[in-house]
């Protein structure tokens, strides 16, 4: 009986060996605790490079739809033959350098939106991730020459995680700078990421499209400010993706605006 | 993100003594452990009665005593497991009142009366198990037979509310209700509304599912022990048939399980996408992929059992050559299952990978393929499942003929269905996507229903090929249970993980951060440790109560004539 109970506690131990084994040999992936980004003065490229990445790989969202090109183009291998993001961002522009590039794709997605790929990307507004995902990027095959000058004074601080998030950081005071331009909003606020206007963005939530013959501009404003307030038919299921933080993200005039143009589509 | 406001909030309430820490381990290892070994006792608490009604019921109502005897040394068991719960449970009261006093306040002040009601309940469980148990032969025949019966039910009603209840707490950790922020004062939060959370049903539901499932696992890992240790044929009989009784049960809930699993995924993307995104392509991407591989080692453990054990009844000699095309399946599935999709990784990975995923099997990775695959390998299942059922009969109704062939068509459109949806799946938007699983699993359903219905019609008056061979079983078949048992342990570890894990920092998501030295949610590496280890003390524990169950008495197995009974009963089981 004892070489049946060997046995047993064999194949017992065995088992948990096995799963124990294959479990450390993927990779480890932990998920930190947000820490505060402070990059002094004097940061120098390599420390904006790791920050970068940090940002690239956790908060920013980037690797969401920036990995092998299929939601967005790739931004850490070739793309298409073209090269890392590094080799290429010099070259995508005429006349702009890779730094200038990168901070107009990155301040105002729909700058220059790669043939073939929807404009759904959102805004990253905070200063400090957007210089040092530059620096990151750069460091992709190409040369960093970000510098501690780039950084508006006022961006000192700003939140990072190596955990996975959703979409760039969201701004306060207004989107979009504060910008009435409706266009700009809706790109501010990555709208498209789920919507579908004018024939660009996805379908995950309905077509605005034609949103004016649905709904009125109050119905659209209260929409915004509360997502919960009514849910369009055939879309019960996706209440509750909508975020709900429009409302203090946007300044009235903003609001008004978004409102004005959504409910002129019809 | 409102991160930032947050943190400050959260660092500013911390001035008061917050945690504590535990010698050694830490504060999270211990709540971890003795939260986990509290888990896998309470899911075989209210695992095995589940397993001990259904039992009774067949021996009462088809008239087969074994399955009462089967039902009543499980009860026997359940005595000793029940203190090991309530030890467990209250070590992880002690811990998290000592360790994480300023959370665990939180949670009193919301959910107070909810406890007592729990410990209300828990003291009405152990008293009906008491009564269960020990009024098992005073309560044998006709009317106090059915009384008993009742106990049996009302048993698995308390400590399902039971269940409920708990599982309202954790379920509130992960998705309290949207108007509750970092500043809502818990003494205002009313209970049902907190009780009545996003994810309170889905759990509840996939844990009840769960807990069949654990409890026929751990019955046949105790009867594959029997089994190797018995000094006699009878006593193999009996014990490989209470096996294949275990297996059985276990198996036919794991079917259902996956939908259960999905519900509680859109849940959570429902409640939160980050939340989603985080645990299916976040940093617990890689989670999914062991459990795939878990899975799959429990359909080709459960199918082998089954293989195996067609070695025992006659008949089915004509059904062996398909088992080697079943298998392919299986394997062909599991490695569809297991493959990597857009799975989190830091630049140098991604470079050195060539993208999140690989450029042509990739391909395979993706929610399309992979719902395909695993409703193939639920149909093998249930096609492996039937043969062994007919392998030992032969129909005798003049529609035999017809109806296999429509069985077999059944079979055809299910598989067809499910291809069809699998590949269009590539070709339409995500939310179209996402509505073609349904469709997927309705038709496998309705093809494992309509099938039964049809096979069970076409047994009435069957002609047999020979009684079931019980005991006739090479001891790897029993070793295959172990491994089952182990498997759906470990499971459990891994998906509780799962569970808590994607909460990160937050003892409550984004209402209450764990600003703890703990509060960083570890790798898959270190949560597997800590899974084995959970998974060994509950193992060791277990078989610590199965032979002070054997010490207390007799196991339901009688010598005399046991065997002549499990043989003469051979050519039926619970399939037929």
């Amino acid at each position: 009986m004892w070489a049946t109970n060997l046995k047993i506690v064999g194949v017992v131990l065995g088992t948990l060996a096995l799963y124990t084994l294959i479990a450390n040999e993927i990779p480890q992936v932990q998920s930190e605790v947000p820490q505060t980004l402070t990059l002094g003065a004097n940061v120098t490229p390599e420390q904006l490079v790791a920050a970068g990445e940090k940002v690239f790989n956790g908060i920013g969202g980037c690797t969401t739809c920036h990995g092998l090109g299929t939601r967005a183009p790739n931004l850490l291998t070739d793309e298409k033959g073209t090269g890392q993001i590094g080799v290429r961002c010099g070259k995508r522009e005429p006349g702009k350098s890779c730094k200038q590039y990168l901070f107009e794709s990155l301040d105002n997605p729909t700058a220059y939106v790669v043939p073939g790929y929807q404009p759904i990307m959102p805004v990253m507004t905070k200063q400090l991730q957007v210089w040092a995902v530059i620096a990151f990027l750069e460091s992709q095959g190409g040369t960093v020459d970000v510098t501690a000058s780039d950084i508006p004074a006022t961006s000192t601080t700003s939140s990072t995680s190596t955990t996975g998030g959703g979409g760039g950081g969201g701004g306060g005071g207004g989107l979009a700078g504060g910008s009435t331009d409706p266009k700009a909003i809706i790109q501010a606020a990555g709208c498209l990421a789920c919507h579908k206007l004018d024939g660009q963005g996805q379908v995950i939530a309905p077509d605005l499209t034609r949103v004016g013959a649905r709904r009125s501009a109050e119905s659209i404003r209260k929409k915004i400010l509360d997502p919960a307030s009514s849910i369009a038919k055939g879309y019960e299921k996706l209440a509750g993706i909508m975020p709900k933080t429009f409302g203090a993200m946007l300044n009235a005039a903003q609001l008004e605006a978004l409102a004005q143009y959504l409910a002129a589509h019809k | 993100m409102a991160d930032g406001a947050l943190l400050l909030l959260q660092a500013a309430a911390d001035s008061t003594r917050a945690y504590g820490d535990f010698p050694v381990i830490g504060a999270r290892a211990f709540v971890w452990i003795t939260a986990e070994v509290h888990l896998m006792f309470a899911a075989f608490v209210l695992g095995v009665p589940m397993f001990a009604v259904v039992t009774e019921a067949i021996g009462i109502f088809g008239g087969d005593e074994r399955y009462d005897r089967l039902s009543k040394e499980f009860t026997r068991l359940l005595l000793v497991a029940y203190s090991a719960t309530a030890i467990w449970g209250a070590m992880l009261v002690f811990g998290l009142s000592t360790l994480y006093p300023r959370f665990w306040a939180y949670l009193t002040a919301i959910f107070a009366p909810s406890m007592w009601v729990y410990a209300a309940l828990f003291f009405v469980e152990s008293f009906t198990l008491y009564l269960y148990y020990y009024g098992w032969d005073r309560w044998k025949k006709g009317r106090a037979k059915l009384g008993h019966w009742t106990l049996g039910i009302l048993l698995n009603v308390w400590g399902t509310v039971v269940m409920f209840i708990a599982n309202s707490w954790l379920t509130y950790m992960m998705s309290p209700p949207r108007d509750i922020t970092p500043t809502t004062d818990p003494t205002t939060i009313k209970l049902w509304h907190a009780i009545a959370n996003a994810t309170w049903m889905p759990i509840n539901v996939h844990r009840v599912i769960a807990n069949v499932v654990f409890g026929g696992a751990i019955v046949g890992a105790y009867a594959s022990y029997r089994f190797l240790a018995a000094k006699s044929d009878e006593e193999r009989a009996h014990y490989d048939w209470m096996g294949y009784v275990g297996n059985f049960i276990a198996m036919s809930a794991l079917i259902v399980l996956p939908f259960a699993g999905y519900w509680l995924g859109r849940e959570i993307y429902q409640y939160d996408q980050s939340m989603g995104i985080t645990m299916m392509g976040g940093f617990m991407s890689w989670l999914w992929v062991i459990q795939a591989f878990l899975i799959a080692v429990l359909f080709l453990t459960g199918n082998y059992y089954l293989w195996i054990g067609m070695g025992r009844i006659p008949g089915a000699e004509r059904f062996r050559p398909y088992t080697k095309w079943l298998l392919i399946i299986l394997v062909l599935g599991a490695i569809v299952w297991g493959t990597p999709h857009t799975m989190i990784a830091d630049s140098k990975e991604l470079a050195a990978m060539g993208g999140s995923h690989h450029p042509l099997l990739g391909a395979l990775g993706v929610m399309s393929a992979k719902n395909t695959a695993v409703n193939l390998m639920i149909l093998t299942t249930f096609l492996s499942f039937l043969l062994y059922r007919r392998a030992n009969t032969r129909p005798v109704v003049p529609w035999a003929r017809t109806g296999t062939i429509i069985q077999g068509a059944m079979f055809a459109i299910a598989a067809g269905i499910v291809l069809f949806y699998g590949i269009r799946g590539y070709f339409v938007e995500a939310i179209v996507r996402i509505g073609f699983s349904v469709y997927q699993v309705l038709a496998v359903l309705a093809c494992i229903v309509c099938v039964t219905v049809i096979d069970i019609l076409m047994a009435r008056g069957a002609q047999s090929l020979g009684a079931i061979r019980w005991g006739k079983m090479p001891p790897r078949s029993q070793y295959a249970l172990f491994i089952l048992a182990v498997t759906f342990t470990w499971l459990m570890g891994l998906m509780g993980f799962a569970r808590s894990g994607i909460r990160q920092y937050w003892h409550v998501w984004q209402v209450m951060q764990d600003t703890s030295k703990y509060a960083a949610t570890p790798a898959l590496g270190y949560a597997s440790k800590m899974i084995s280890l959970c998974v060994l003390i509950f193992l060791c524990l277990v078989a610590f109560v199965f032979w002070i169950g054997g010490l207390a008495e007799k196991s339901t197995f009688v010598a005399s004539g046991a065997g002549n009974e499990a043989a003469g009963k051979g050519a039926r089981h619970v399939g037929h």
